[in-house]
């Protein structure tokens, strides 16, 4: 199922997402992997589910195979798809090879370089960067491919792509993002941000653009968590204000204040948005609480 | 100019180990401007296979010794002290050492030509003898009209052409917080310029085929093959 066809039906689209694991997947009549298990973890609550790939530039197992698994155990997986570890040729052949496999979404991102990751001394490769991807995808679905040569069958893939309402300046994040929508963006997933009139002077500009835009959520399961984002994760910003605020209970009690302030804010930010994207980090077992919560302040 | 960096000692002797008699060539012209290979850094690493125990037949720096020209015209007069060398070793830049091959190739000598130092790039000088840093990657497609004078394929560590990455902070780059995101500079460059518009404009993916090695430059024709 294609994202597109909920959001067109004016549903409020709820994904989450996982990350593959470091080794293989094959079953041999085993349990499933940790990931599909967390993934199922979420299956009734979410629409789709984002498979990583490679995620911070670590080698893992493929994004594609782990969102074809994903499919299997019943979730609909979004696959997540880099310039960082492909050319021109592999970034159409694994879009090709996608949709043959029965995936109907794609994030196409540009990828965490090279050296954040643990193989510093791999060779980046960002042939081509995410707009023209997306440019790239859009084709493939419209039966070609980026030379123009005629495909024996097209694809049909929703293409999504990523913004980050943090970026300053904020007018050259929305020059790419309408680059992006040119190309054949059709879906936003967003970075976290954790003060609602940010995301809102975001969305001022964003919802111009006529795309849906589904507001990302980094759950703060601790301060220590926090201090590792603002220290190592750029593009993602936890305020003082929020560290405090968590780190005013006991550390027992953390998940309980972590999901009211979710919660809380998530209040806020889902009447200006068309959906919304956990990123939970371990704690998907939140995510029917939080929703149950936040539910009646979905935008009709 | 091309820049470098000197390889450690213990690389260099392991590179000449079992040649006794060693030319020793530099490089008077971007190499010298490194201060890696000009006259007086071939006279110290002479001074040390002295100290090491080597025989140095002969010191000498080309101008630019990656010009065949200037090449022939210093070393074919140290043709005989070249001649009793076991080995060359080049202080310059990958293409120095390749050149001075050829010139030891047209004197009809068969040494081995070792290299020195190691080549880290086409490097602007933007502090004068302290820093100097790539701003060229010589895609054979310059687009610095489009892009307000600055470089995207060199200066973003991905070499986007579209915009930003989301790992761009408070306009830094997610690689290495000390450097700048070239797209915000870009950005900053073309808003002061009153060109802002023009930066909305898609740019194509590069084609690459230009970049194809071994790139060959038919100089009269104003060509590059």
């Amino acid at each position: 199922m294609k994202l597109t066809e909920l959001f067109q039906k004016k549903t409020f689209v709820i994904t989450g997402e996982v990350g593959p694991v470091k080794g293989c997947s094959r079953l041999n009549g085993g349990p499933p992997p940790d990931y599909i298990k967390e993934a199922l973890d979420i299956k009734d609550y979410v629409h789709a589910v984002n498979i990583t790939d490679n995620q911070g530039a670590t080698m893992r197992l493929g994004a594609l195979a782990a969102s074809v698994l994903t499919k299997q155990f019943g979730l609909e997986p979004i696959f997540q798809i880099t310039c960082r570890d492909r050319n021109r040729l592999a970034i159409q052949s694994d879009l090709l090879a996608a949709c043959t496999l029965g995936i109907d979404n794609v994030l196409c991102l540009t990828g965490d370089h090279i050296k954040i990751g643990d193989h510093k001394s791999a060779k980046p490769v960002f042939d081509i960067d995410s707009v023209q991807m997306l440019k790239i995808a859009a084709g493939l679905n419209a039966g070609h491919d980026m030379m123009g040569n005629k495909l024996s069958q097209a694809t049909n893939l929703a293409l999504g792509a990523a913004a980050n309402p943090n970026f300053e300046p904020l007018d050259l994040q929305l020059m790419k993002m309408e680059k992006k929508v040119a190309a054949g963006c059709e879906f936003f997933q967003t970075q976290p941000v954790y003060e609602p009139k940010q995301f809102e002077t975001f969305m001022k500009k964003a919802e111009k653009l006529g795309v849906p835009v589904m507001f990302g959520m980094v759950v703060i399961k601790s301060p220590g968590m926090a201090k590792f984002i603002n220290d190592n994760v750029t593009g993602i910003t936890v305020p003082e204000a929020w560290i405090k605020e968590l780190d005013s209970v006991p550390k027992a009690d953390y998940k309980k204040k972590a999901t009211a302030m979710t919660i809380a804010l998530l209040k806020e930010i889902a009447p200006m948005c068309q959906g919304i994207h956990f990123m939970p980090f371990g704690w998907s077992d939140i995510i029917p609480e939080v929703l149950a919560a936040i539910r009646p302040s979905f935008p009709q | 100019m091309i820049g470098t960096t000197k390889k450690p000692l213990e690389e260099i002797l392991q590179a000449l180990a079992g040649y006794e008699k060693i030319a020793v060539v530099g490089c008077d012209g971007c190499a010298k401007v490194c201060m890696t290979g000009g006259l007086d850094q071939v006279k110290e690493l002479a001074a040390t296979l002295k100290e090491e125990g080597k025989e140095v037949t002969v010191e000498v720096s080309p101008e630019r010794t990656c010009n065949i020209m200037h090449s022939r015209n210093f070393l074919n007069p140290c043709k005989d002290q070249i001649a009793a060398a076991d080995a060359m070793i080049v202080l310059g830049c990958g293409g120095a050492v390749q050149i001075a091959r050829q010139t030891t190739e047209e004197m009809g000598l068969t040494i081995p030509v070792k290299v020195g130092l190691d080549s880290v790039g086409h490097m602007d000088m933007v502090i004068p003898g302290v820093m100097a840093m790539e701003q060229c990657q010589e895609c054979g497609q310059c687009i610095l009209n489009e892009t307000g004078g600055i470089c995207p394929v060199t200066k973003c560590a991905k070499s986007l052409l579209n915009g930003p990455c989301g790992g761009s902070e408070n306009g830094k780059c997610e690689v290495d917080p000390d450097r700048d995101c070239a797209w915000v500079l870009i950005y900053n460059r073309m808003a002061a310029l009153g060109e802002l518009e023009q930066l909305k404009r898609y740019m194509e993916p590069k084609d690459y085929s230009k970049m194809a090695k071994p790139r060959v430059l038919y100089i009269k024709e104003g060509r590059c093959a």
